[in-house]
């Protein structure tokens, strides 16, 4: 069982992403630049709390072909940018937040073409399915929600 | 006649137009932009039409998507002066027996305000507030700032994400259903269903019809985000045009088009009622209405039969229209319900006297009839906000009341032998709730009725204000029928980008933006304002 946001933990991710989409009967085509942003916000552990982790995903017909970590604002043109604070992330991957929820509730900003993503309501479920249950991960510093003091609770 | 060439011709200097140029000069077209009036601005008219000093916003008067639309960043209005105000108590609805509910911009206030009347209701708005205003970027950037989907696409998205489980208040059902079937189901207190019911039909929302309770959460969403602009509102269409011009774009007023010109099914040009024809290498684009563009600037030989017969016939306007009277006045309201909650005395805008659902339902019922229904109109004090809109120690006034264009008697023109008379009778319904506006307080006044919409701006079809029924069937990608639902047309070359398309009429900026994206798209444009 990987560590969260270590290579592996994301390794295993990207395939579980893939397997559940291989599934699916009918894939959008298409490719699409994707930033996810984790802001720092003194709750989660994993991500200092000034700082900001990024992330750039490659989608290719509903499939992740690659992934890397940013050290800052992407050069490449981007399709959608995801931000949050780092505790929505760490919810939403402990199983404990539904994405959609959180969406709609607007804890993750969300920019660009939305008209995809309605559009293509299924592959979205999909990926995110995959992202919250398709991983067994382990959290080193603790499982959210946190302490209160941001101390670890297990 | 002299022939002049443009990449893009732009017809009205609404502030569609105006946008719609000024992001397209930014993209490096050459742009003009043609206004029939004296000046830019469509209903962002702001005129002395009482005495001198009192500046009035004859048309658009309520600025609700400042800090939604990204045309206001996108084009730096502010850096061209433009200043909104944001007042701290909202609106507020007077009754009858001396109390009243005020919508302030702290929405904990406005809980509070309620609570007087219902806290069961007080807490439902507060989960509503709070769950709408968590999807209102969404909402936003999904349904006002894109080229429409459709009403199926979207429905099928929401099943397909649950958000009927996921949500207490948004559903797919909402699409059959009226405001007040959605105000009935979660609230209980007929003085708050009616102060919510009167938001929504001030943003034009009737609440008798069916299918508008889809865009209601959206409406409570935004119930606090209510901007005057400083100076009056035709300074934002003075901005836009200082935008398009920094940007070599040119504003040509007193420029009436008389034809759109047409070669191999192309737009290739306008030509103005002197003669004078200007040239459109790359695209013209209509702001003003279907009518005007499609029976009026083209030949029904290039129209088509079938697009000609559905703009005559079914395009849909609205089944009622806005009866204003604007006054000067040497004194701030003062209402007797200032002795409940004296925040009222501070409300920019202020529902007189409508405490239930049933009462606007009958109004409704009257004014489609063609009825003048007893005035209880809204009124708004600018100067409680813009002190810079009337003389020291004045303010200005302006007086709505919901009414038909069509009279039953009279018809349209009617207005013009009962239009003083009614507009007395609008300033007596203030004097009961604001008794120390008296026949001294108030310096002058006029009226401006549905008429005179349609007289003043004729893209406004029969004093349709939002240039367009507001219904579902009316809404998206239908809006204004199926063939013209995507800002294209049958022309090529020839887009439409006014109040007719989604997202509707008010300050949106919405057409003239989701136009932008359409042509930038059939152009091969840079689309420098997308930032992701």
């Amino acid at each position: 069982m990987p560590d969260i946001y270590t290579p592996d933990w994301y390794e295993a991710v990207k395939t579980a992403i893939n397997d559940a989409v291989d599934t699916m009967s009918d894939t959008p085509e298409g490719a699409w630049t994707i930033c996810v942003e984790i802001m720092g916000d003194g709750a989660s552990p994993y991500t200092p709390a000034e700082g900001m982790r990024r992330f750039l995903v490659r989608i290719e017909a509903g499939r992740c072909l690659w992934y890397r970590e940013l050290d800052g604002d992407p050069d490449e043109r981007l399709d959608y940018r995801f931000t949050a604070p780092a505790s929505v992330f760490d919810g939403i991957a402990a199983g404990l937040d539904d994405p959609i929820d959180v969406v709609l509730h607007g804890a993750i900003k969300v920019r660009g073409d939305m008209r995809f993503l309605l559009r293509q309501a299924e592959l979205v479920n999909v990926l995110l399915g995959a992202y919250t249950s398709g991983v067994d991960t382990t959290w080193p510093q603790g499982r959210p929600p946190y302490g209160s003091t941001g101390a670890v609770t297990k | 006649m002299s022939t002049t060439s443009y990449d893009a011709v732009i017809i009205g200097a609404g502030h569609n137009g105006l946008t719609l140029g000024a992001y397209l000069a930014r993209a490096g077209l050459s742009v003009v932009v043609l206004e029939r009036r004296h000046e830019e601005g469509g209903g962002l008219c702001t005129e002395e039409i009482t005495l001198p000093g009192f500046l009035h916003n004859i048309h658009a008067n309520y600025h609700t998507f400042v800090g939604m639309a990204p045309p206001v960043t996108d084009l730096d209005v502010r850096g061209h002066g433009i200043e909104y105000v944001r007042p701290e108590v909202q609106m507020a609805s007077v009754f009858d027996d001396g109390t009243a509910l005020c919508i302030y911009q702290d929405i904990d206030r406005t809980v509070e305000a309620m609570a007087e009347f219902s806290p069961d209701d007080a807490a439902t708005f507060k989960r509503l507030y709070d769950e709408a205003h968590g999807f209102v970027d969404l909402l936003l950037g999904t349904l006002m700032y894109q080229p429409p989907l459709s009403v199926k696409e979207l429905t099928k998205a929401l099943s397909t994400f649950g958000v009927d489980k996921r949500s207490e208040f948004l559903s797919v059902k909402l699409r059959r259903e009226t405001i007040n079937q959605f105000l009935d189901a979660h609230f209980t207190h007929p003085r708050i269903k009616a102060h919510l019911a009167f938001h929504g039909a001030v943003c034009s929302y009737t609440n008798d019809v069916p299918g508008l309770a889809i865009g209601f959460p959206l409406l409570v969403g935004k119930i606090n985000n209510w901007h005057l602009c400083l100076g009056g509102s035709h300074r934002l269409a003075h901005a836009l045009w200082r935008d398009l011009a920094q940007h070599g774009g040119v504003m040509i007023a007193d420029a009436e088009v008389d034809r759109i010109l047409v070669d191999g099914g192309r737009a290739v040009g306008v030509r103005l009622s002197d003669g004078e024809e200007i040239e459109a290498r790359r695209l013209v684009a209509s702001t003003v209405s279907a009518e005007q563009t499609f029976l009026e600037f083209l030949d029904e030989s290039v129209v088509g039969a079938d697009l000609a017969h559905k703009v005559r016939h079914e395009i849909a306007h609205k089944d009622w229209s806005l009866f204003s009277v604007h006054l000067a006045m040497g004194a701030l309201p003062h209402y007797e319900a200032a002795a409940f909650n004296p925040d009222v005395d501070r409300a920019w805008v202020v529902n007189l006297g409508v405490d239930s659902t049933d009462h606007f339902d009958t109004d409704w019922k009257t004014i489609r009839a063609g009825g003048l229904v007893s005035p209880q109109p809204n009124a708004a004090v600018n100067t409680l906000y813009d002190p810079t809109d009337a003389p020291e120690g004045c303010a200005t006034g302006l007086l709505r009341q919901f009414a038909p264009y069509d009279l039953a008697e009279g018809g349209a023109a009617g207005w013009d032998g009962i239009g003083r008379s009614y507009g007395h009778r609008c300033i007596e319904a203030w004097r009961r709730y604001a008794p120390n506006l008296t026949d001294e307080v108030i310096l002058d006044w006029e009226v401006f009725t549905p008429l005179d919409i349609a007289r003043k701006l004729p893209n406004m079809v029969k004093g349709d204000w939002m240039m367009g029924e507001i219904s579902l069937a009316n809404m998206l990608d239908q809006r204004p029928l199926p063939e013209l639902g995507q800002y294209r047309t049958p022309v090529q070359g020839l887009y439409m980008a006014g109040s007719t398309q989604h997202p509707h009429g008010f300050i949106t900026f919405g057409p003239g933006y989701n136009a932008l994206q359409v042509i930038a798209d059939d152009l091969d444009l840079d689309k420098w304002w997308i930032q992701i």
